[in-house]
């Protein structure tokens, strides 16, 4: 298999192909596992697993082809995830029949804040966003004068353009980081590392929820979250994290820092979504992918792992990347 | 009726080829499953209207094998005001035009519409309505005209499927150019037969059906005090 893979993916380091391998020997377990509780139990209903392990085969297909094939086509697969996040946000959120310019222009932030990731230019990118969009929305929003509601709107659209394109763009920065000496998985190996222990995180604390779950923990937000799967997840979570630190160039405390963070803000991103959706009186974002619901139901915990991870790894690795580089060196 | 090889050809390709996967992918239009349709022999689609995405939404949620025998009921003086125009909508689109507003002294013309909508029902085909009659407000449903019902009185038997789509007219409202990417909604309902064939009771009946599906999968407006 991984000679397969090697020859698929040539550009890629033995460390992904090794964790590709990984990934995909443990889809093809479970799903024999489910074929073969299928087969000894067919009164038991497992329609709603089957769907969802059908789906990360897909999902991981998609991934896979999207990330790792071609650097280019990375980016544009990114930028148009990114996209159906935000559609599905302010859909979702129902902006005034007035915002309909205001959003069209947050649409053209996409391609140009994944441009901006692409040519590497970090200062450009990392105020974009937070700067650029936030000063010109609300002025093109303005121009339309209907001011009832307009301070929410305002609000609403930093905050959906923030969540999904801000923060999914950092998964296409962790391509743009420079090659480190030693480290030969790259930003390729860095995002397998973050989407694959972020996604790992929501399914240990779903497993360890369902098995163990007693204390709840916000049961007005999201009543099936409780403490043993919070910190099951993080723990186990942390311990995977550990075991594939090699697609990283941390240390192994920095490793285990890194992974508890991911676990705690994987977590943060998925019970503020469901806020959202508990606010808005829906279920699922959309029905875009069978068994999992929207494809924000998929990626939330990842617009707050992104963010994050990515800044940490900046400041823990890229340190000469740093404008305070010196206080740096002479704090330690 | 004989199915038309080549214009069925020619509908499955555009809709299903080229269109359903722009308005799925691009626009966001989140389709049912519409393969009941094909289990009955002849229906009216009614849905609300408030963009031109609905029709082209409709069309495309429509199974493919039976898309030439549906025809969109559509406004004469709009899309038929040229005979080219006609020629086209009628070929590509499949259109039944009709006059929205005959003439009063053109008696000749008075029942014009609901004859050319009888007729090809008489045909075999297929209809979609839009029984508000024109687009207006984006996301808001205006009084509905009497003439589905009047149609489903003279025929009786015939089903009516009620269609209520969400967000079509946030993406593309009347005046709007570029279609705003959204994840608008078709919510389809099972065909259903009229429970009496006096055109006052269905129209009663309809209307019911959709103060239903409109306090079911409508948008509901915030309504917080400031």
């Amino acid at each position: 298999m991984r000679k397969f893979l090697s020859y698929l993916l040539p550009d890629q380091s033995s460390d992904v192909i090794l964790m590709i391998s990984i990934i995909l020997i443990s889809l093809m377990v479970v799903s024999g596992i489910l074929f073969a509780i299928k087969k000894a139990k067919p009164e038991k209903n497992l329609t709603e697993v089957i769907n969802r392990t059908k789906s990360w085969w897909m999902m991981v297909t998609m991934f896979v082809c999207a990330i790792f094939i071609n650097n280019t086509v990375a980016y544009v697969c990114l930028a148009i995830l990114s996209f159906f996040a935000f559609r599905e946000l302010y859909s979702v959120l129902h902006f005034r029949q007035s915002d309909r310019n205001a959003l069209l222009v947050a649409l053209l932030a996409i391609p140009v804040q994944f441009t901006l990731a692409y040519f590497r230019w970090y200062g450009g990118y990392i105020i974009f966003i937070p700067v650029i969009m936030f000063l010109l929305l609300p002025a093109i929003m303005v121009i339309k004068q209907d001011t009832h509601r307009i301070t929410k709107s305002m609000a609403m659209l930093q905050w959906s353009l923030m969540l999904s394109v801000f923060g999914l763009s950092h998964l296409a920065f962790l391509l743009s980081l420079p090659d480190l000496e030693g480290f030969s998985s790259g930003g390729r190996g860095l995002l397998l590392f973050l989407v694959f222990l972020t996604e790992i995180n929501d399914v240990m604390q779903f497993m360890w929820g369902k098995s163990l779950g007693k204390h709840k923990i916000l049961p007005n937000v999201s009543p099936n979250k409780t403490w043993e799967g919070f910190i099951g997840g993080a723990i186990s979570t942390t311990v995977i994290g550990y075991f594939i630190g090699f697609l990283t160039p941390l240390s192994t405390p920095q490793v285990i820092f890194t992974s508890a963070m991911i676990a705690i803000f994987g977590f943060c991103g998925d019970v503020v979504l469901s806020a959202v959706k508990r606010d808005k009186g829906i279920k699922d974002m959309s029905d875009a992918i069978p068994g999992h619901g929207g494809i924000f139901d998929r990626i939330d915990s990842l617009s707050f792992t992104a963010p994050a991870f990515f800044h940490l790894i900046y400041f823990l690795v890229y340190p000469p990347f740093q404008p305070f580089d010196e206080i740096w060196k002479n704090l330690f | 009726m004989e199915k038309p090889f080549l214009k069925s050809l020619c509908l499955r390709v555009i809709y299903r080829g080229i269109c359903r996967p722009i308005l799925k992918f691009f626009v966001g239009i989140q389709y049912p499953d519409c393969s009941f349709l094909k289990d009955e022999k002849q229906f009216v689609i009614i849905s609300n209207h408030n963009s031109h995405l609905d029709t082209l939404s409709l069309l495309t949620a429509i199974p493919s094998d039976i898309l030439w025998k549906v025809r969109p009921v559509a406004a004469a003086d709009y899309f038929g005001n040229t005979s080219l125009k006609a020629k086209f909508s009628n070929f590509f689109i499949n259109t039944l035009l009709i006059n929205r507003r005959p003439k009063k002294d053109d008696v000749a013309n008075k029942n014009n519409a609901m004859d050319k909508m009888l007729e090809a029902i008489d045909e075999g085909y297929s209809l979609i309505l839009f029984p508000e009659g024109s687009r207006g407000e984006p996301e808001q449903m205006s009084k509905m005209k009497s003439g589905i019902a009047r149609l489903l009185a003279q025929r009786p038997g015939l089903k009516y499927v009620p269609v209520f789509m969400t967000g079509m007219g946030t993406s593309l409202p009347k005046g709007g150019v570029v279609p705003l990417p959204y994840n608008a909604t078709l919510h389809f309902d099972k065909p259903t037969l009229p429970d009496s064939d006096d055109s006052y009771a269905i129209m009663e009946q309809i209307e019911k059906h959709y103060a239903e599906m409109s306090e079911k999968y409508g948008i509901k407006e915030d309504d917080d005090d400031d």
